[in-house]
């Protein structure tokens, strides 16, 4: 029996195990309160809403923070939870390559956040649509950005999960990574007029700025009145973030497989 | 008759500590040894280097031939095992889970089908079957796990404790399907219990601090000891009053 058909198998179950968990619907639940309440409040705090398309798909852009939660989530006891749980006697004792077992578990953990991704993004398009009789071009750009970005996130948590006793140790790492140390650090780079392509968050805020770029995003907050605070800012081009996530996606994916196969379960 | 499983100057250190201490053993074809020794003695140690769950610090071990450590899916096929105390994804079915793992050793259709369900009579779980698995006993997991092991008809069974966890009923049910199907199997167990290893095993390999002490068929170890428990005793540096 070939290792493709193997991976096959381990995709299919593993996507069946996050099905039966409740954190998909819950993430999926997120996603829907998260858009309607933008939808139900900015017309009811402000005059109604942004009067460019391309404002409103931005400020509606949730979709990397929806990648990062499904990808940790869905990530994050991948490895870990094989040896935590000690489901690894049971799996490991199974005539399949590691690396066979993690491409699994990696397939089946970016189908579950393409799926959440994608329900993210349907919301966004018929929103539009509703409100402005349009859905703009752009959003393919924001949502091929958003599964690749989704695919860089799996790989993070994956190399965390590789290197982490446990599956919470590994969630928690990489939200800290992804949006705290990467943020602050994008933060400062930035706004130093300093390289920052190669930060995650980067790249994640990319995901927004397709629709025009900071100036478009930030005109629907206060009226775009944000004084000096975002002179020098430049936005990542698509091309430099989309280097960025296949390399957090290669890099991270690479090196999870590396160390989990020396990691030995005693 | 040929050697099914060989141990060949197996050593294992966990940092400074030497779990293993160049041991070697050899299995028999057809044959039921059981592996006997104090608590970290190096039993599991030794089942978990033949499932290549970890890897030795020196030495080699071969299970039908193949080196563990080079061709671990090779060797893994022509193993059952169960290893520590199971654990299975809760979110999964016992049918599920078996279906996974029967899958992933190529069986299929209807043939995998009609085999989950024998084992799962076997083990004595027909009414939960189609229970998810969070919802089970310690020792329904460990009737799972005899399942799982049993599965693909492997010529090598690879048991460590394997009864732990059963209720006394469970206990004489296990030793009652390892003794049926350990006729046509090479079975190789780590236990504390000497009555159960009497029972199944008709030979015993004896460790201690990761060396082998002895390793005899048990009528044998009677005559030189009295009993297997005086044995077991005398050379872990126990004794009996």
């Amino acid at each position: 029996m070939g290792e493709f058909e193997k991976l096959r198998i381990v995709t299919g179950y593993e996507f069946l195990k996050h099905v039966r968990r409740r954190r998909l619907y819950i993430i999926l639940g997120i996603a829907l309160l998260a858009e309607a309440a933008m939808l139900i409040l900015f017309p009811v705090l402000s005059d109604g809403y942004p009067r460019s398309v391309m404002v409103m798909a931005a400020l509606l852009t949730i979709g990397p923070a929806m990648a990062s939660i499904g990808a940790i989530f869905f990530a994050g006891d991948a490895i870990a939870g094989e040896f935590e749980g000690k489901t690894g006697f049971m799996l490991f004792t199974n005539p399949i390559k590691k690396l066979t077992l993690w491409t699994g578990k990696y397939l089946a953990g970016y189908i579950a956040v393409a799926l959440l991704i994608i329900f993210t993004y349907a919301i966004i398009a018929i929103s539009l649509f509703v409100i402005y009789g349009q859905v703009p071009f752009e959003m393919v750009k924001s949502l091929g950005l958003c599964l690749l970005y989704a695919a860089a996130v799996i790989s993070v948590t994956f190399f965390f999960s590789s290197v982490s006793k446990g599956a919470m140790g590994a969630t928690v790492i990489t939200l800290l990574f992804v949006w705290v140390f990467s943020g602050i650090l994008e933060s400062v780079l930035a706004f130093t007029g300093n390289p920052y392509w190669f930060l995650i968050s980067a790249q994640g805020d990319s995901i927004a700025y397709v629709y025009g770029g900071w100036e478009v995003f930030f005109e629907g907050f206060a009226g775009g009145n944000i004084g000096s605070m975002m002179e020098g800012f430049q936005t990542l081009s698509v091309g430099m973030a989309a280097w960025g996530m296949v390399m957090y996606m290669v890099l991270g994916f690479v090196l999870s497989v590396w160390i989990s196969g020396r990691r030995q379960l005693a | 008759m040929s050697e099914v499983i060989i141990i060949e100057n197996l050593s294992k250190y966990y940092s400074k500590y030497l779990a293993l201490d160049n041991l070697s053993l050899r299995v028999p074809e057809n044959e039921n040894v059981g592996l006997l020794g104090p608590n970290g003695a190096g039993k599991s140690t030794t089942l978990k280097i033949l499932c290549g769950l970890i890897r030795p610090s020196s030495g080699k071990a071969y299970v039908d031939g193949i080196n563990v450590a080079e061709k671990p899916e090779q060797a893994l096929s022509r193993i059952g095992a169960i290893i520590e105390t199971p654990e299975f994804y809760p979110f999964l079915t016992p049918e599920e889970t078996l279906s996974y793992f029967g899958r992933l050793r190529g069986m299929r259709g209807d043939g995998l089908k009609h085999r989950i369900k024998e084992v799962i009579l076997l083990v004595r779980l027909e009414d939960w079957g189609n229970i998810k698995i969070e919802k089970f006993s310690r020792g329904m997991k460990q009737r799972l796990a005899l399942a799982q092991a049993l599965l693909h008809d492997p010529p090598v069974l690879i048991l460590d404790e394997p009864a732990l966890g059963l209720d006394p009923r469970g206990v004489v049910e296990f030793r009652e399907i390892i003794e049926g199907v350990g006729r046509e199997k090479t079975i190789f167990f780590a236990s504390h219990q000497l009555v159960e290893v009497t029972q199944i095993c008709n030979q015993v390999a004896i460790i201690s601090h990761g060396k082998l002490l002895a390793y005899d068929s048990i009528t044998q170890l009677e005559k030189k000891y009295q009993s297997l428990e005086h044995a077991y005793m005398e050379l872990t540096g126990g004794s009996i009053g």
